[in-house]
């Protein structure tokens, strides 16, 4: 009982480990400033903690290098269930232009399972808030798949799949 | 009779220790000029806590049973005291040291389970702590011993409102200058938050709890933070007793309220000191302390 | 006397009163210049590759899937918002817009697929050929799988745990001798 009214405040209430797995602490310091007075995030209740057993939130930042693999999984062990992971920056969303060199796992996913994504390089102090009012369901998602074609063949050379077909696209067609 | 007010002292403290740990962070917010967290934020806090996943990370008894041992600590304080200047039946049959006794088993209570951590940072913590606990704990006795020899008894009931009938003596003034310097530190909050809550070694003695132990030690924490707000108010604020039960109260709570938001303004507004600064600022405060009790020994 | 500045620090303090910014429910446009995520104009795109190539983190490929059509993806997932492919695009069809708003919780809605209808020589009946076939040149070409557009695989060079394959690799390398030695 108590967990399904824990489970209810939960979006309250979020507290927020922070995880930097190798980055150029370009999207650190745009974390950072999403915890200042000027666009301030305690507002929907999000607070910064400094041990992982004590967040619900691990915001990752960085590619996940090769040392550091192991140790942001043991964060993301450390942190009580129910957890969300976010990925900051285009390099925990991808890799970013590392994600194929000697010392990159290539991205926050390779790590830990990671739920939302903040692409952006790095990314505007609006854009994390954005995807933290996301997470919360305070806003809508506004990126989706864009498809863009010239002319429109049946072609079955290029026979897409059902789930491919079903997305939520933006589809434009060429008129002449 | 007597009985019913035990536990409306519990609920009591138990309703509105989180709406002034929000006070406190609203004021903060705001002399920060930013929004802040809405007031019930920390009802959020302790829900969502207490029902997250419990990890016993040390893997020994003495982490389970400390958070426990502290809740029951504080819960019991506010069980004893004379809320609204009613003494209750526990009231009636404890009398000062044994409210000093309970306050520092609630302290020990958090050492122990920062040191069954085996973490080196809440090692760091409890050490910090400890030295905190032993310079501040005489201050809070003599505030007691003062009110004690002002009321002639050790009984509770008296010891905690001495002031109405004996009047400010330049002891209780004295009493009253020390008891507000060292009064950050008694509720944790800078300049004083040495021992917990701090960045700079991780939070502390509460770094390894999680989920439902860490939200009984918040619990714990903000009920001590309102005991010793209720402390100042009972002790030094001759406030009038109209003796109709829910409206002292009420006049005692927004006394409270004042004291908190004095705390939050200076903790806002003030930066951290270093462990050995702050012991050396106790040594001064117990020191005068010492001297406010010779005095009201002597009659003044 | 530490009383009175303390004081004054509060008043000082309380002048500007509020400065939060209601950002996700007001709208706040980005500054001028900003990049924000590229558009790709389908009525302008020639299908030349000039972007692909251009990629830092070769997040866009262009491939021919058949004879008379070519498909441009623009996987977001590495995207830097550079604006490389901007700047190098001889048809002026790719925009940086002002678009920053793309949190998701799903990789594929960062992305962009454009479908180009090209036109096939008189003489032999092929399109212009994309398909770059010497080694050194294949080797800058990492990043994306050639036979399937859905399976959007990354080529990997590195392994999570200790791989003696790679070791042995390493190991056995032996560098380009020079003429004479």
């Amino acid at each position: 009982m108590l967990a399904k009214l824990s489970k209810k405040f939960f979006p309250k209430s979020l507290w927020v480990y922070h995880c930097n797995s190798g980055a150029c602490n370009g999207c650190d310091i745009e974390i950072l400033n999403v915890l200042t007075p000027y666009y301030d995030v305690e507002r929907f209740g999000i607070r910064l903690v400094g041990s992982p057993r004590h967040a619900d939130v691990m915001l990752l930042s960085g590619s996940v290098t090769r040392p550091t693999l192991p140790l942001v999984r043991r964060a993301h062990a450390a942190i009580p269930a129910p957890k969300i992971v976010f990925g900051i920056g285009s390099c925990a969303v991808g890799g970013g232009c590392w994600f194929d060199t000697y010392n990159v796992t290539g991205g926050g996913a390779q790590a830990v399972p990671v739920d939302f994504y903040v692409p952006g390089c790095p990314p505007r102090p609006e854009a994390i808030i954005y995807g933290v009012a996301l997470a919360l369901g305070l806003v809508d998602k506004k990126a989706a798949p864009v498809e863009l074609k010239q002319v429109e063949f049946p072609i079955d050379a290029y026979e897409r799949s059902k789930a491919w077909e079903d997305r939520n696209v933006i589809y434009q067609l060429l008129k002449d | 009779m007597d009985i019913v007010y035990v536990f409306v002292n519990v609920a009591v403290f138990l309703l509105f220790a989180p709406l002034f740990q929000g006070v406190t962070r609203k004021i903060t917010a705001k002399i920060q000029s930013r929004q802040g967290p809405p007031l019930l934020q920390p009802y959020f806090d302790l829900i969502k806590l207490l029902g997250k996943e419990r990890m016993n990370s040390a893997r020994n008894w003495a982490f389970s049973l400390a958070p426990l041992g502290a809740f029951a600590a504080v819960l019991t304080v506010a069980a004893m005291i004379p809320l609204g200047g009613k003494a209750n039946f526990l009231t009636q049959r404890t009398d000062v040291i044994s409210l000093i006794y309970m306050l520092v088993l609630g302290g020990v209570c958090v050492l122990l389970g920062a040191l069954a951590s085996r973490n080196t940072f809440a090692l760091i913590g409890a050490s910090r702590e400890m030295a905190t606990m032993i310079m501040i704990e005489p201050i809070l006795a003599m505030t007691l011993i003062l009110g004690a020899v002002k009321s002639g008894g050790l009984k509770l009931s008296s010891a905690m409102a001495p002031l109405g009938s004996a009047g400010y003596g330049i002891a209780a003034v004295l009493m009253l200058a020390v008891y507000l310097l060292a009064l950050q530190a008694f509720v944790g909050r800078q300049p004083f938050d040495i021992a917990e809550a701090e960045v700079e070694i991780l939070e502390g003695p509460f770094i390894e709890y999680s989920g439902a132990f860490y939200g009984l030690f918040k619990y714990a924490m903000m009920m001590k933070q309102m005991f010793y707000a209720f402390l100042f108010v009972s002790v030094f604020m001759p406030l009038p007793a109209t003796g109709f039960g829910p409206a002292d109260i009420l006049i005692q709570l927004l006394g409270i309220l004042v004291v908190f938001v004095l705390i939050a303004i200076i903790g806002a507004t003030n930066p951290r000191f270093r462990i050995d600064q702050a012991v050396k600022f106790y040594a001064g405060l117990i020191a005068a302390a010492l001297v406010a009790a010779v005095l009201a020994v002597k009659g003044f | 006397m530490w009383l009175m500045s303390k004081i004054k620090q509060v008043l000082l303090v309380l002048k500007p009163g509020v400065v939060t910014l209601k950002y996700p429910f007001e709208p706040r446009p980005a500054p001028k210049d900003f990049r924000g995520a590229p558009a790709w104009d389908h009525t302008k795109c020639v299908g030349c590759g000039g972007c692909a190539d251009h990629c830092p983190a070769r997040t866009i490929m262009v491939r021919d899937i058949c004879q008379d059509i070519r498909v441009l993806l623009y996987d977001g997932s590495r995207c830097m918002y550079c604006g490389r492919c901007a700047d190098v695009c001889p048809e002026d069809a790719i925009a940086m817009t002002e678009q920053f708003e793309l949190a998701t919780n799903d990789r594929e809605d960062i992305t962009q697929n454009l479908e180009l209808f090209m036109l096939t020589c008189r003489r032999c009946g092929r399109c212009y050929d994309m398909e770059i076939t010497n080694l050194i040149d294949r080797l800058d070409l990492k990043g994306f799988r050639y036979d399937s557009l859905q399976a959007r695989t990354v080529l990997r060079r590195t392994s999570e745990q200790f791989e003696p394959r790679i070791l042995r690799d390493t190991e056995s390398f032996k560098r380009p001798q020079k003429l004479g030695e």
